[in-house]
């Protein structure tokens, strides 16, 4: 005869009675897993808001990825586009100093491509090269030199005579460029220099006019305002120098 | 929703080995078992996830119910015909000691089919109170009586269970 305390042991060993692993597994699917899974995709679950943020965050990606692009990659379009956006905000002004910054990236660009011997991107990258030092020629050539800031010209020449000398460098490695566009530039950075030259002149003769001078000195003036007169700006100033 | 599909997945992982054990000694049948079995988390997750604030108050008391309503539902349907011999059915799943476990299947199939044959409520109180070890006082909540009714219905099923193995 079996005791009390017996057959609860025997019955508490028909706690074994376990259904099957998978079984469970797949059961809870089967009510639950459908759902579930939906609720694993990504965007789904996701506030809107984030899934919003995060393709922000992939566009901007793109664009922050872009910008290291060379001429004829895939993304160098959005580069572009993202120069373009930004030259819209960009004053009359400023323009000359965006445009020469533009042609200098665009150079380098095209170095990187001579010196890595990306023969297939070589061909774009001259091409942007050369309509960059043409649109800062442009915008060169609209200063006038003596209504403007000396200093702030001189840095324009200065940058335009960088460019000229990196770009001959960049034909010293072989690269083709056509001399057009940079004799544009030359000649809109020559004209300013030489804007440059004539309003400090006339800022010289301006101010030696205002002063109490001697009759040797206002002989000076007067030869000085006659080269002038005549374009000889240089000499005008030459003459200046040797009499101080 | 995901928050409440969250929740019965915890009631699930909780409940799934009790409520199948508890299928499974009344219909002796592992295929059985399993169908009722899923019938009932599936009409408790259709009634909890349709439910607003607190869905189900005492998730057990519904699976136990739910439970208990498809065994009667499907003895009803079968005539009380029992589909697969207690005979033939595996306590489990066959595992790597199956020496082991032949030499004790044969002492609990005993009592499975002892316990098989008792009335319902006796059946009841003693897997919730010896196998799930519920206290008392749930036992009674789940047969809706008081606990020293329950005491009482919990010691003479066990003698009716003491009964039925004598008689084997």
């Amino acid at each position: 005869m079996i005791t009390e305390k017996e057959l609860i042991g025997k019955l508490r060993e028909l706690r074994q009675i376990r259904p099957s692993k998978d079984w469970v597994v797949l059961t809870k699917n089967r009510i639950l897993g459908q759902e579930e899974k939906i609720e694993l995709t990504p965007f789904s679950f996701w506030k809107p808001a984030l899934a919003t943020v995060t393709a922000f965050g992939i566009l901007f990606g793109i664009f922050a990825f872009a910008q290291s692009s060379l001429p004829g990659d895939l993304l160098y379009p959005i580069k572009k586009i993202t120069e373009k956006a930004q030259a819209v905000f960009v004053s009359e002004t400023e323009k000359p100093q965006a445009s020469l910054e533009l042609a200098n990236k665009r150079l380098e660009e095209l170095t990187k491509i001579a010196e890595t011997n990306q023969v297939k991107n070589l061909a774009p990258a001259i091409n942007e090269f050369q309509a960059s030092v043409s649109e800062a020629a442009k915008n060169l050539s609209r200063i006038d030199a003596t209504s403007s800031d000396p200093v702030v010209v001189k840095r324009f020449v200065e940058q335009a005579k960088n460019i000229e000398k990196k770009a001959k460098e960049a034909k010293s490695l072989g690269v083709v460029i056509e001399d057009e566009e940079l004799e544009e530039l030359q000649e809109a950075s020559n004209k300013l220099e030489l804007g440059l030259l004539v309003s400090v002149l006339k800022n010289m003769i301006s101010d030696l006019e205002n002063r109490t001078l001697t009759e040797k000195q206002e002989e000076i003036l007067s030869q000085m305002r006659e080269l002038a007169e005549e374009g000889e700006y240089s000499e005008a100033l030459e003459l200046y120098l040797i009499n101080q | 929703m995901a928050n409440l599909r969250k929740v019965f997945s915890k009631i699930y992982d909780q409940y799934i080995d009790k409520i199948y054990r508890f299928i499974f000694l009344k219909v002796n049948s592992q295929e059985v078992a399993q169908d009722l079995c899923s019938e009932t988390f599936l009409r408790t997750w259709e009634r909890f996830s349709q439910g607003k604030g607190n869905p189900i108050e005492n998730p057990q008391a519904f699976l136990y119910q739910t439970a208990r309503n498809l065994v009667i539902d499907h003895y009803r349907e079968k005539g009380k015909a029992q589909v697969v011999s207690v005979e033939f059915t595996p306590i489990i799943d066959p595992r790597e000691d199956l020496e082991a476990e032949a030499l004790r299947s044969s002492d609990l199939r005993t009592i499975r089919v002892a316990l098989a044959e008792l009335k319902e409520d006796y059946q009841n109180v003693i897997i919730w109170y010896y196998l799930d070890d519920l206290p008392i006082s749930e036992v009674a909540e789940l047969l809706d009586r008081s606990e020293e009714a329950t005491r009482v219905l919990l010691h003479r099923a066990l003698k009716a269970l003491k009964n039925e193995l004598k008689q084997s």
